[in-house]
């Protein structure tokens, strides 16, 4: 049985947050009734007027292409490919086909501790289409309906280069993707609302050949599982065929998230002719060097450039490094904690340990968060200072994640303050041995474990407000006796 | 009535509306009369009814009061793919019979509101494709000066006949200029972009440009002055402020430079009568002291051809949005696919579907360089020919057309490849200069015509020249293509 190596190449399509379409007035906003931010241009009415062409869209489109390592056009040209759909409401798509804005870029992606080159072969500007909506299956449903809010909302498309070979290489290239994006703002990237959507082309080579097989173009994964899920099925698929001596049938497929197999859904047997010319209804734009240079200077630190800070600069493992700039917002919010707390590797370990598992519990986001860093550092602070104990300041956290209160105020409204006097503690240390005398003769027989009995006993009647080293100390102290 | 509409220029009839001297009401009743017994004639109307023509009536009433309505009561007529959201445009044709747009071109609200009387919407071929009839939905127009022959269009038609004193239609590859030909008007396709063409149903947008028909150059300009504003929000138009056209009349420029292209008289079908009344023509301006000289442009024989093919290109795409799911004609089918085509094939004149077809084909990868891309390397060629030969001289003249109107019994073009009509038009669409049709007119035979080209922006020189020709002219004015003065 021969081997075979999966070649997989991502088209991903993102919708940029511009306030307005690429080429009307209307709005982008998600989520309006169907078919009310449309005018006679975007619904492709007869005379609906000329496209105006919206330069953030291009502002934006460019930092894409920037941050992903592109080489820019220093002229781009707008371009129609026609063909018929019912969410197509002009017949033809303005998309870039003879000068994309950005060619031969990058992204890497950090995969069993090596880090891995992904080669971008373009990043260009389109208008999305509108949006059909179906009766159920695709394939069964009586009629559909289509929504033209969406139709000319301003897309960037990214095409990866065939460098992936695993679902998990996907997975990660994608997210890698995602994360960069959202670092730049240029879009919110939400799978679920189809802001940011991924087509698959796949195929297999038997291992170690430099050809390429026949591909399938895998459509409707709306998660990053669904790609890692998809793009594992459809390699089972085709190896599978490949195995039985069969042929893979060139064609698009559908990925179907309940039953979790992919769907043929037209075979691509003749190439399909979109006629692209150029639009005679846009210009082509110059993109200057001065307004490369501007834009670039507007790109905040990318993830990767971060990560490597973080181990270098704060002495984080990479494991930590990796996590804290998974989203820019984190990112930051650590390094804002950090300007009030100066311990990295503490800080870190209370944000993946505290923070992010209250805020997955919550299925809450890091921006939704209440507690602010600087708080966060404060009750950092409070703990090293010996003030609270590191059991008291979780149940503060708590507090101060449900509530947005400052530490001290809880600390001070509940009576949270560590006990350190010495003379306070001698007296409640009695107490407990004198209640105790089972344990302390254990003690004194050699079993270790009464003593973390007892410390237990004075944390208790502490209401845990005891400075747990002073009272150990203690504790051993007066057993000595 | 004291004072006849179509005997007077614009300005006269603005001027008779505030002076009361016509009355809004009267006007109102005679426009209609004259439309129905024209339309009975001619066929030139697609949609005209007394109530719109009531409605224009009080509207203008509504303005009588405002000194700055330069087109107070003048009549106009519109070509039937422009729109207006308060009658149908068709584009005559069938796909977009009922279609009725949700808004009014750019074009249309300026001169509503300086004060013009929208008398209906025109017939023209089907989304305005050549001149040479044949695709309209609503048959074809009849020439007011012989109703055996073609008008080329409705608006044209209603110029000649004195019912509109001013007309808008557009020009593809030279529409226009070839109804106003065969008609014997005035008309100004101005440089692409000093017009809006927000509300034009396009067919080919990179040619296409909407242009003023009247019958003197006065009303041209006041028609073009109101016309020609910038329109900041609109990148695709000039954004330059238009000079004062009316007074620029009054002082003509006389000393013009004109070149004549040496292949003039290469044109196929190019008719004996048109070839020696333009010789007589150049003649004539060699004895009004204008210095005449013969240039070569080795691609401005090509210009139709040219023209022709990425007007189809643009129109096969440009056309795509007639699919039956939003607006106009549906058919049914057992899917989408099948419902597209019944549509459409039904929804089209099968001319149009031929001329779509060479559209589609021209822009498949497999002709795309050997005819799209080579078409667009001769269309700037054509550009820069007209371009260097416009830096030496003022003006570029040739005849408008290689024939008179046509007669339906034996039409020159439509069969042909590509429209022998738009030889000489077709290089101002090409280029986006501005060129002019200036009528000229004999006893007992059709209409003939000059067509003026300028450089880019200078339709003031165009002006000049047609009214320093109006002079010239002015003794042999004709009477009215059609005697609707008695009804």
């Amino acid at each position: 049985m021969s081997t075979f190596e999966a070649v997989i190449g991502l088209e991903v399509h993102v919708e940029l947050l511009t306030a307005t379409k690429l080429f009307c007035g209307c709005s982008t906003a998600f989520g309006a009734t169907p078919n009310t931010q449309v005018c006679p241009f975007c619904l492709g009415l007869p005379g609906g007027g000329t496209p105006v062409l919206n330069k953030r869209a291009v502002e934006y489109a460019l930092k894409t292409a920037l941050a992903l390592n592109c080489q820019i056009s220093p002229e781009i040209t707008f371009d129609r490919k026609n063909y018929f759909y019912a969410d197509l409401p002009k017949g033809y798509q303005t998309t870039q086909h003879f000068q994309p804005l950005g060619k031969k870029g990058y992204l890497t992606i950090n995969i069993k501790e090596e880090t891995k080159r992904i080669g971008i072969h373009q990043v260009h500007i389109e208008e999305d289409a509108g949006k059909m909506v179906h009766m159920g299956d695709i394939l069964s449903t009586p009629f559909s309906r289509v929504d033209f809010n969406r139709a000319s909302v301003p897309l960037v498309e990214i095409v990866s280069e065939p460098d992936m070979h695993t679902p998990e290489e996907a997975r990660l290239f994608l997210q890698k993707l995602r994360n960069t994006l959202l670092y730049i703002g240029v879009s919110d990237c939400k799978m679920e609302e189809g802001s940011l959507r991924c087509d698959a082309n796949i195929s297999l080579r038997p291992l170690g050949s430099k050809g390429l097989g026949v591909k399938t173009e895998l459509k409707n994964m709306n998660s990053f599982r669904a790609v890692y899920r998809g793009i594992e099925h459809e390699i089972e698929r085709q190896t599978r065929i490949l195995q039985e001596g069969g042929e893979v049938t060139p064609q698009t497929r559908h990925w179907d998230e309940e039953t979790g197999v992919t769907k043929a859904m037209r075979d691509k047997l003749v190439a399909e002719s979109y006629r692209y010319f150029p639009d005679p209804t846009l210009p082509p734009l110059k993109i200057s060097e001065e307004w490369q240079m501007e834009i670039r200077s507007s790109i905040p630190e990318l993830p990767d450039s971060r990560y490597t800070r973080f181990i270098q600069d704060y002495n984080l493992p990479s494991y930590d490094a990796d996590v804290l700039t998974a989203s820019r917002e984190l990112g930051d919010y650590y390094e804002r904690a950090l300007d009030t707390y100066r311990e990295p590797k503490n800080l870190s370990n209370w944000i993946m340990s505290e923070l992010l598992g209250l805020l997955n519990t919550h299925n809450m986001d890091i921006v939704d968060c209440k507690v602010k860093p600087h708080d966060l550092g404060n009750l950092l602070k409070l703990i090293d200072e010996g003030t609270i104990s590191g059991r008291i300041a979780k149940t503060v956290f708590e507090e101060m994640f449900a509530t947005g209160k400052k530490p001290e105020a809880i600390i001070k409204k509940k009576g949270l303050t560590q006990i350190s006097d010495e003379g306070t503690l001698l007296k409640i240390v009695e107490e407990i041995l004198a209640d105790n005398p089972g344990s302390v003769e254990d003690y004194h027989s050699g079993k270790d474990r009464a003593l973390g009995f007892l410390v237990g006993q004075v944390m208790k009647k502490t209401k845990g407000q005891a400075n747990p080293q002073m009272v150990n100390e203690l504790l051993r102290e007066k057993l000595k006796k | 009535m004291d004072l006849d509409f179509a005997n007077l220029m614009a300005e006269q009839i603005a001027a008779a509306m505030k002076g009361k001297k016509i009355s809004p009401a009267e006007l109102g009743d005679t426009l209609f009369r004259r439309s129905t017994r024209a339309q009975k004639e001619l066929n030139l109307f697609i949609s005209f009814d007394q109530k719109h023509i009531a409605g224009e009536i009080k509207r203008i009433e509504q303005h009588l009061p405002d000194k700055n309505c330069s087109l107070l009561g003048v009549p106009l007529a519109l070509a039937d793919n422009i729109a207006t959201d308060d009658q149908k445009t068709t584009c005559a044709s069938r796909f977009m019979a009922a279609y009725q747009p949700p808004f009014t071109a750019r074009v249309v609200s300026q001169l509503k509101e300086n004060g013009a009387l929208l008398i209906g919407k025109t017939n023209l071929e089907e989304f305005n494709l050549g001149c040479s009839g044949g695709s309209s939905f609503f048959n074809s127009v009849k020439n007011p000066w012989d109703l055996e022959c073609s008008a080329g269009s409705g608006a044209a038609a209603a110029v000649a006949s004195g019912l509109a004193t001013l007309a808008l239609a557009s020009d593809t590859r030279g529409e226009l200029r070839q109804a106003a030909s065969y008609c014997g008007v005035l008309a100004l396709k101005p440089t692409y972009g000093r017009i809006s063409r927000k509300g034009l149903i396009d067919i080919a947008s990179s040619l296409e440009q909407i242009g003023i028909l009247g019958r003197c150059t006065s009303d041209l300009a006041i028609a073009l002055q109101v016309l020609a504003v910038p329109e900041p929000d609109n990148p695709s138009t000039l954004q330059i402020e238009a000079p004062p056209y009316a007074s620029l009349l009054e002082k003509p420029e006389e000393n013009f430079k004109i070149a004549v292209p040496t292949c003039w008289n290469e044109a196929s079908h190019l008719q004996d009568e048109v070839k020696n009344d333009f010789q007589e023509q150049l003649e004539n301006l060699d004895k009004l002291g204008l210095e005449v000289n013969f240039v070569t442009l080795p691609h401005f024989k090509d210009a139709s051809l040219v023209a022709t093919m990425i007007c189809a290109v643009e129109a096969f795409s440009n056309l795509s949005n007639m699919d039956g799911v939003r607006f106009g004609h549906r058919e049914t089918g057992k899917h989408l696919q099948e419902m597209y085509i019944e549509t459409r094939s039904r929804g089209f004149s099968s001319k149009l579907k031929k001329f779509i077809t060479f559209g589609g084909l021209t822009s498949t990868p497999k002709y795309y360089d050997t005819f799209f891309r080579r078409g667009q390397k001769l269309r700037t060629l054509i550009s820069r020919e007209l371009e260097s030969c416009l830096a030496e001289n003022d003006l570029l003249l040739t005849p408008t057309t290689p024939f008179k109107a046509p007669s339906f019994a034996a039409p020159v073009s439509g069969k042909e490849f590509p429209d022998p009509a738009g030889y000489y038009t077709a290089a101002a669409n090409l280029s986006g200069f501005p060129a002019l049709s200036f009528p000229l007119f004999y006893e007992g035979r059709l209409p003939g015509n000059l067509q003026f080209i300028a450089p880019r922006k200078h339709e003031a020189a165009l002006l000049q020249i047609a009214s320093l020709l109006e002079k010239e002219f002015s003794s042999h004015r004709p009477k009215f293509a059609l005697s609707l003065q008695e009804v």
